[in-house]
């Protein structure tokens, strides 16, 4: 049981940053050790974990009671990350003989590595998690190929070429204290992992040697996909949603559709079949940026098509006749739809305001919103009949709406007359009653 | 009505023994004038619209926490009448608890509750209890935020009884804190519990006025009137007119429901007691945290109970019927509507 979770421990541990385990296998197997010094080749065959009771670390029993706070953090650090197992130790990525409990554990002959520089790191981090056959025997689940997309990435090439700014593994994912990217503390999570960008590329002056903006996270925070991601939606991108995480680079000119279209699939498809796929290639013109920009898409409402100064179509279309009528058709398509979804919305509210519920106006409104939706993916071929043919489809289901509430109000009215004729006929009874009480009252004092 | 008499009311009337009944009705009397010898009556009709609007509801109205509020909108939104039916039934118990209470309150001033009719005054303080009971269990079912705190309020003063108050409120939560088990309760005393305990009240109430009239037979005649057919026929006009009230209001003074109970939520602002717990409202928040050694709201509560306690022995204590009482009953009334005011102040 003990060992079972143990186990289990570990496999997470190793899920992200490289505990290159040729160090405590040297403590294990004499195979092992012929491995040493291939750190950072991927494909070690001979790595074994070491069984418990061999495992020690001792560099934190000694490093715990130092009085120099740069020495005693990160025994500390280490033993609240998700490296913190006594068989991964210090020694996974500092080397060094761990059951020698002096000072000599600092052995230069077993490849003491006190501060590993920038270039070494992911070698280092690699070294375990690029090496699939032994992180499986981990956690089968946990993926190896962090290394090498990074070494495709920017960030990875920039490093190769001796960028002192470029991010290693450990800029992001941390040192002595990493995280598992689950834990809402790991400043690789899903909800932190925008600021973590923010933080280099919001800084102008690291950002100007490569000509890069530094508003990203700024726009992106005020954009649709910020403020979903705000609103808790799950699916709403942050940075690595379209940037990637270890292969991280910018989606250039030609292939930014594919980063956009892995969610707004439909949107993708009509694009590349529409006059605008080829014309933006000729021209070099960043396919679905062009009209929504990237960090700062503000949400796809009718204003986005026309010929109003604001329109996107204006930008390029401005004075050619052709684009500017279809331009001109596909707004007053957009508006009739957008105006029908909301007359439908407004249909159910008012009948609500006036507590009538209408039965199954919650399921016809969604099959308007639906509607609504497919309407803005098929303006992405500029085809004015097909859109046409979608804004038929939100009017149908704005009519059903109608129907509903129609039936509902009548079926209210029906009632109300039940009820009119059931209160007339109570007061029948009053006025029938109060009468009949009259006349006996006449009849007992004698009057006529 | 002879035998032979085959005509169908003339059969009725023979097999039920109508002549008899009419005779028996016809030797007494009831008063002339004053509104409050009908107040009674009102009040039982109330009670027979209740049980008929609540036999519909409860059709339909499912108690458990993940489907009350739901099945109540269900009830107002999507059934025939549900709204009517769901706000006659509201309505009407605001009126029952009114006329109760008013009732209660001509008895004292008239001092009605004289000898020969302590069993009465009892009878009849019971049904005020069952009565604010229901309106209590009642007020909850709809699993509304109101009806969360309601209940939650509600049995935390429940709990303030002396001796046996922290029963109590164990028992009206079904357990320590207001959960499932709260709502079950109270739909268990509110459909059958208290209606049970009502009817048998009502029943004995009814019982021993026809045992021991309030009009004695030997009161003046011009004072009086034949109990059948004018009395009830007044009686029956009044009840029909108190129907009509009901429908009017309900049709034109729809009953809202709030949004759902969310026990995670804290508690809403501007929710408030019911009008006829006012006055403890105001009693209860304004009590001081301590008084003589203990909890302030526990002893104000202590207090209104043991006045309790002397109001049902009233009969023994003012046998002779004193218009220090009458004047006392004016004083509370006066008293209780000023705290009334001051909790909503």
């Amino acid at each position: 049981m003990r060992s079972a979770s143990l186990l289990a421990l570990l496999a997470l541990v190793l899920a992200l940053v490289g505990a290159p385990p040729n160090a405590f296998a040297q403590a294990e197997s004499p195979e092992a050790n012929a491995a040493e010094g291939e750190a950072s080749q991927p494909a070690l065959r001979d790595r074994h974990l070491p069984a418990p009771t061999n495992a020690t670390n001792t560099c934190a029993s000694c490093h715990a009671t130092l009085t120099d706070p740069k020495l005693r953090a990160p025994a500390h650090d280490f033993a609240k990350s998700v490296h913190r197992d006594e068989r991964i130790g210090c020694v996974a990525c500092h080397k060094g003989d761990p059951r020698d409990p002096t000072v000599g554990a600092h052995s230069k002959a077993a490849g003491f590595n006190p501060h590993p520089t920038q270039a070494e790191v992911p070698g280092i981090c690699g070294g375990c998690h690029s090496d699939a056959a032994f992180m499986r025997r981990l956690n089968g689940r946990l993926p190896v190929g962090q290394l090498e997309l990074y070494s495709l990435s920017l960030h990875g090439r920039l490093t190769a070429a001796g960028d002192r700014n470029a991010p290693t593994c450990a800029v992001c994912h941390g040192k002595h204290d990493i995280l598992s990217p689950s834990s809402p503390r790991a400043p690789v999570n899903r909800a932190n992992v925008a600021k973590l960008c923010g933080g280099c590329h919001g800084d102008p002056e690291m950002m100007a040697k490569y000509g890069l903006r530094t508003d990203q996270y700024e726009k992106w925070t005020k954009s649709v996909h910020g403020q979903a991601f705000r609103a808790g939606n799950p699916n709403a991108p942050t940075c690595t949603g379209c940037h990637g995480a270890h292969s991280s680079a910018p989606p250039d000119a030609s292939s930014v559709a594919r980063a956009c279209g892995r969610c707004h699939e439909e949107e993708m498809g009509f694009f590349e079949q529409s006059p605008h796929s080829q014309g933006f290639r000729e021209r070099g013109l960043a396919q679905c940026v062009a009209c929504h920009s990237n960090h700062d898409i503000a949400p796809a409402t009718a204003l986005l098509v026309g010929t109003t100064p604001d329109a996107a179509c204006m930008k390029c279309h401005s004075h050619d006749e052709k684009p500017r009528k279809v331009a001109d058709d596909i707004a007053a398509l957009l508006r009739g739809a957008r105006d029908k979804a909301a007359g439908a919305r407004a249909e159910v509210a008012g009948a609500q305001e006036k507590g009538i519920h209408v039965a199954g106006a919650s399921f016809a409104l969604d099959r308007v919103a639906t509607a609504e939706m497919r309407v803005r993916g098929v303006v992405h071929t500029l085809d004015p009949s097909k859109v046409g043919a979608r804004v038929a489809a939100v009017e149908t289901a704005a009519n059903e709406v109608s129907q509903l509430v129609a039936t509902a109000e009548r079926t209210r009215k029906e009632e109300r007359r039940g009820y009119y004729v059931a209160l007339a006929l109570a007061s029948l009874l009053l006025a029938t009653l109060t009468l009949k009480a009259f006349q006996l009252r006449r009849r007992r004092l004698g009057e006529p | 009505m002879s035998p032979q008499d085959e005509r169908p009311a003339g059969w009725l009337a023979d097999r039920v023994g109508w002549a008899g009944i009419v005779a028996r009705l016809s030797t007494h009397r009831a008063p002339r004038r004053s509104f409050v010898f009908y107040l009674g009556g009102i009040t039982l009709f109330l009670l027979f619209i209740q049980v008929l609007s609540g036999i519909l509801l409860v059709l339909y109205y499912r108690p458990d926490p993940a489907h009350a509020h739901e099945s109540v909108e269900q009830i107002i939104g999507e059934l025939p009448y549900g709204n009517l039916i769901h706000a006659v039934h509201a309505w009407s118990s605001d009126l029952f608890v009114a006329c109760l209470l008013a009732h209660m309150f001509t008895v004292v001033v008239r001092r009605s509750f004289r000898a020969p009719h302590e069993l009465s005054w009892l009878s009849g303080l019971a049904a005020l209890v069952i009565g604010i009971g229901l309106a209590f269990t009642g007020a909850i079912l709809p699993w509304t935020e109101a009806a969360y705190t309601h209940a939650r309020v509600g049995s935390q003063l429940a709990g303030k009884f002396p001796f046996f108050g922290e029963w109590l409120r164990r028992f009206l939560r079904g357990g320590d804190e207001v959960t499932l088990g709260t709502l079950g309760h109270a739909y268990g005393f509110h459909v059958a519990g208290l209606p049970a305990c009502l009817t048998l009240v009502v029943a004995v109430h009814l019982f021993l006025l026809l045992r021991k009239p309030v009009i004695r037979t030997d009161a003046a005649e011009q004072e009086t009137i034949p109990l059948y057919p004018e009395f009830i026929v007044r009686q029956a006009a009044a009840q029909v007119g108190v129907l009509v009230v009901i429908m009017t209001l309900a049709i034109f003074a729809q009953r809202n429901l709030g949004p759902a109970a969310d026990p995670t939520q804290p508690t809403p602002v501007g929710a408030g007691p019911p009008w006829y717990m006012l006055p403890v409202h105001a009693i209860v928040r304004d009590a001081p945290t301590e008084l003589l050694g203990i909890d302030g709201a526990r002893f104000l509560v202590g207090i209104a109970c043991f006045i309790a306690v002397l109001v049902a022995a009233l009969p023994f204590l003012d046998r002779k019927g004193s218009r220090v009482t009458a004047w006392l009953a004016w004083t509370a009334l006066l008293a209780l509507s000023l705290l009334a005011v001051h909790a909503l102040s």
